[in-house]
């Protein structure tokens, strides 16, 4: 278990791999495992976006 | 439990209707309305058509009930209000009526005095993320008006931790057109409301004193009605005490409707849909609440949205009838709402 580093909601490893990205349960960013053990995320590396704003 | 409803021919009466009819707690036994005596309910809700038998009656034919819910225009429950308290179980009041504890607030912001001040220190604020105690006891619920609800529900977290600075607040809500009622007169015409951005209370809106009654903290509140039939955005401007971090303000959120069935905090990193919005909480009684921390200023942007008809009046009312009852507070209430719509 470890916490998003964006919005510090708990996460909990289920049986993921080293480099899965999944989204955070509460504010969906994408997220990669680094680590299993301790379980360490960090932001994955994504796209830039242009909503045209 | 037999259930009457006294104004029901409004667009509030006929979602609540549409709740109550399909309730498994609730057996509607009398619809009230003096303009659409004796007409069936489909008549002026044609959703409801060939749903129930039951036709309006006038209000003087009201038989007592087990409980009864009263969606009549503001001022006008507040004089039969003792009466029903005799004779018709507890009163669900979607009215602005006994929404204020103050009976100077309410001179101040309603054309008359009020009838029955004695009973505005009784009256329970129906919203249960904030009242849920005192809602299961009460005799006389007043359900929030639709703008207030959205801004408590998004400025309450930040007053109670800490979070605002004690300067008013500015709120800017925008709200569809169904929140003005079915006699919303000229401005509620097609050929004036299509295509609207219009500041209709720029200041002096009437839910301003219930935000400030509840979140107690100074509210300066500007209205605009928008090109929608259904919906309402608060964005909430708070000028933070201090630096905050969008982190606390997940913790703060989290903490406040972590375990609300009906509160849902929003602000997500990626997809199309990343902040709070009412186009999709139609017919839900969803109040989806977000926020985001100003790193050019130190503001906190607070945002609800919400269906007015729904979290804002009807089907907030019957989750303060759930509570009320001791029932599961999403009985009646579990329509998910429709994407795309």
């Amino acid at each position: 278990m470890t916490n998003c580093p964006e919005c510090d909601a708990t996460v909990e490893n289920h049986g993921m791999v080293l480099g899965e990205v999944f989204p955070c349960p509460d504010c969906g960013t994408e997220l990669e495992v680094l680590e299993n053990a301790p379980f360490t995320v960090q932001p994955a590396p994504k796209e830039a976006e242009d909503w045209g704003e | 439990m037999k259930v009457a409803v006294v104004g029901g021919s409004g667009y509030v009466g006929g979602e609540l209707l549409r709740l109550l009819l399909r309730h498994p707690d609730v057996e509607v036994v009398q619809v009230t309305s003096d303009s659409m005596a004796d007409k069936p309910l489909g008549r002026a809700h044609p959703n409801l058509r060939k749903v129930t038998s039951l036709t309006f009656t006038p209000h003087a034919e009201l038989r007592a009930a087990d409980a009864t819910f009263v969606a009549t225009p503001h001022g006008e429950s507040m004089g039969r209000m003792p009466q029903l308290l005799e004779t018709n179980g507890f009163v669900v009041d979607l009215s602005a009526d006994f929404r204020l504890k103050d009976p100077a607030e309410y001179a101040a912001y309603y054309p008359t005095a009020h009838a029955h001040p004695e009973l505005l220190a009784e009256s329970v604020y129906g919203l249960p993320e904030l009242h849920r105690s005192e809602i299961r006891t009460a005799r006389l619920i007043a359900v929030p008006g639709c703008v207030a609800t959205a801004t408590i529900l998004a400025l309450k977290p930040l007053v109670d931790h800490h979070l605002v600075d004690g300067r008013p607040v500015v709120v800017d809500a925008k709200s569809g057109s169904s929140a003005s009622g079915q006699d919303a007169g000229p401005a509620g015409r097609h050929a004036e409301r299509s295509g609207v951005m219009r500041a209709y209370a720029p200041t002096g809106h009437r839910h301003t004193a219930e935000v400030e009654q509840e979140t107690g903290t100074p509210v300066a509140l500007s209205c605009h009605a928008v090109e929608a039939v259904r919906g309402v955005l608060a964005t909430v401007h708070a000028f933070a005490a201090r630096p905050v971090e969008e982190k606390e303000l997940w913790r703060t959120y989290r903490t406040a409707y972590g375990e609300e069935p009906f509160v849902r905090v929003v602000h997500e990193k990626d997809g199309l849909h990343r902040e709070p919005e009412p186009k999709i909480l139609a017919g839900t009684n969803y109040c989806d609440v977000g926020f985001a921390a100003d790193r050019h200023v130190p503001r906190v942007v607070a945002l609800a949205a919400l269906d007015n008809l729904m979290k804002g009046a009807a089907g907030n009312a019957v989750q303060c009838y759930n509570v009320r009852r001791g029932l599961p507070e999403p009985t009646g209430l579990e329509f998910l709402g429709l994407h795309p719509i």
